[in-house]
């Protein structure tokens, strides 16, 4: 029977044996010759966007400089700051309750469910939402909350909790919850697997031991699992904050960024100026301030990520 | 003693309820769509029915053959199977060196760290660049423009997949090859590629997945049927003024049953994947 394991990776890397100086040195410089011209076409084909969407930035569109201007006029943009608070607010619901319920869902199913073959079933099943192309759940989240034709309100209905229409898309704060329950809807899983995951690494002797001692549940896990967990959660924070910067998908099929720009996240921001407004310096100077706030979060962030190094 | 039985009882009950609604809500949303995507033309202009009262493929048909759909099904597919191609070639190119050869492990962290670093850059901080340099190319509306786009974004994950792939040979295997007169290539391809093989495939069908899910740059690159994604053909079902439910539905049903076929293949490996070999199947 395969399980799901947490492998964190040793305080300290183990060396390879080496096999002698000479060969050491020969199989190096074959190394270098495979990997240099590799490397370094892919590094090239990956700076220029960088480069060019700094140049882009500070040029018009004729190629004369314009200094920091197009910077003046992205953060002098009120939509800006829109954008800002939606992708905020996005994350500001979506994380929590994504690593709540798969917390949740961990630990009910670690505790409560036993059987090899059950939790086999359940890991296939939570593997599923993972790869399902984010159009066509944004096209599922259309067949449930669209006016008209939507199944929610249908239900909501016919069981008699409400008698008008919910507008599910066309108040912002409902339209930012649909466009949030998608996400959840998403993503949750992979909080569970990476957290029941981490939930078997944790050795049976001490929790054992804390139970003939009487611990509850809840000191089980504050003082026992969470200890185990915690690389883990920083990894699911990381990892799922960097996601939020790049959903799209979902909200462009079911919301637009609307109504008005309160579903407007900042992915679709910068498309709406690229590609609606056709402001590419303002759109290429948007992209450079995204790009820098990425790498310092990267660079705070990674050191403390429970990645393997070696 | 009744007490701890009834508290058994209450657990039980709660466990079961947690499930229920779980699975209630990720199979409802599921069956709705496909339910929908049963449905005839005529059906939908009756009021909401939640099992479709004459089940039919027509839709279908519709959406693949009425609205030319099977041409954006044949470029996913061309799109991803070379994205594969191109990016376990390069995978294969970077990896092999940092795991099979001696080389300073300041260059394999390098290496690794450089490729997870690509994994949190946003598409869409990249965009306004890739949609200049596309159009100067002059590849602006190919195919070509996606695969090259879709291999970069993937060889991060198929890096540090292969990475662990590769890893867990034995390096002796190989060895044995070059004692006995074999050159780097000859073991590589005879003694490394079939033991990796299952590993190989496994990236192969994640990236592939991955490549067919994206929508943003096939959006932006695209402009005609004849170079438009799967995806892309789905979003315009969508988002016009009066939408056919149905075929809607269908097209969300094709798009998704792709990968969804390729996971129960690959599901070892998706985790690993997702989370750069951090959590294992053991």
């Amino acid at each position: 029977m395969s399980r799901l394991v947490a492998e964190l990776p040793a305080p300290t890397g183990t060396k390879p044996a080496g096999t002698g100086r000479r060969r050491r040195s020969r199989q190096e410089r074959l190394a270098y010759t495979i990997l240099l011209p590799a490397l370094g076409t892919v590094f090239v084909i990956v700076t220029i966007p960088f480069v060019l969407a700094i140049w882009q930035s500070i040029t018009a569109d004729d190629g004369t400089l314009v200094g920091f201007r197009n910077y003046t006029r992205a953060l002098s943009n009120p939509l800006f700051y829109d954008a800002l608070r939606a992708t905020g607010l996005y994350a500001l619901i979506v994380l929590p309750t994504e690593i709540l319920l798969g917390l949740g869902f961990a630990l009910l199913v670690h505790r409560a469910v036993k059987r090899a073959g059950l939790r086999a079933t359940l890991y296939v099943l939570a593997v599923l939402p993972l790869v399902v192309p984010p159009v066509a759940v944004g096209v599922v989240a259309r067949l449930i909350y669209a006016p008209g034709y939507g199944v929610l309100n249908y239900v909501l209905q016919s069981v008699g909790i409400t008698h008008s229409e919910i507008q599910w898309l066309s108040d912002p704060l409902l339209a930012m919850g649909s466009v949030a329950s998608v996400d959840i809807w998403q993503w949750t899983p992979f909080v569970y697997l990476v957290l029941f995951a981490g939930l078997q690494t944790v050795p049976k002797e001490s929790v054992e031991a804390a139970q003939v001692d009487g611990a509850t549940w809840w000191t089980q896990f504050r003082y026992i699992e969470l200890y185990y967990l915690r690389p883990l959660f920083l990894l699911i924070l990381f990892f799922r904050m960097a996601d939020v910067l790049r959903v799209f998908d979902h909200v462009f099929i079911l919301t637009g960024g609307g109504p008005g720009t309160a579903t407007q996240l900042l992915s679709l921001y910068i498309y709406r100026i690229e590609f609606r407004f056709f402001d590419g310096g303002q759109a290429a100077a948007l992209a450079v301030l995204v790009l820098v706030a990425i790498s310092i979060l990267y660079s705070l962030v990674t050191r403390a990520l429970p990645l393997e190094r070696a | 003693m009744r007490g701890r039985r009834a508290a058994i009882g209450v657990r039980l009950i709660l466990i079961v309820a947690g499930l229920g609604v779980a699975a209630f809500l990720y199979a409802f949303p599921l069956y709705w769509l496909i339910a929908t995507s049963l449905k005839s033309k005529a059906e939908l202009y009756q009021s909401i029915t939640l099992f479709p009262r004459h089940p039919t493929l027509e839709p279908y048909f519709s959406v693949l053959v009425d609205r030319g759909f099977w041409v954006l099904l044949k470029n996913s597919v061309i799109v991803c199977a070379a994205t594969v191609l191109v990016t376990l070639a390069v995978g294969l190119v970077i990896t092999y060196p940092i795991t099979r050869l001696s080389v300073p492990p300041r260059l394999r962290v390098g290496v690794l760290n450089w490729a997870l670093s690509l994994r949190f850059l946003p598409p869409v901080a990249v965009v306004v660049p890739y949609f200049a340099i596309v159009r100067t190319l002059q590849i602006y509306n190919q195919p070509i423009a996606l695969i090259g786009i879709y291999s970069l974004f993937n060889l991060p994950f198929a890096i540090w997949m292969l990475k662990g792939f590769l890893a867990e040979i034995p390096l002796e295997l190989e060895e044995a090859a070059l004692v006995d007169g074999a050159n780097r290539w000859t073991s590589f391809r005879r003694v490394l590629l079939p033991l990796a093989a299952p590993g190989l495939m496994a990236a192969a069908t994640i990236v592939f997945t991955f490549a067919w899910s994206e929508f943003l740059f096939a959006l932006i690159l695209t402009a005609t049927p004849a170079s438009q994604t799967f995806p892309v053909g789905v979003q315009g079902l969508v988002t016009q003024f009066e939408i056919i439910w149905n075929d809607m539905a269908a097209s969300g049903v094709i798009a998704m049953s792709v990968p969804l076929v390729l996971m129960v293949v690959a599901r070892k490996y998706l985790v690993a994947g997702l989370t750069f070999g951090v959590i294992r199947e053991k």
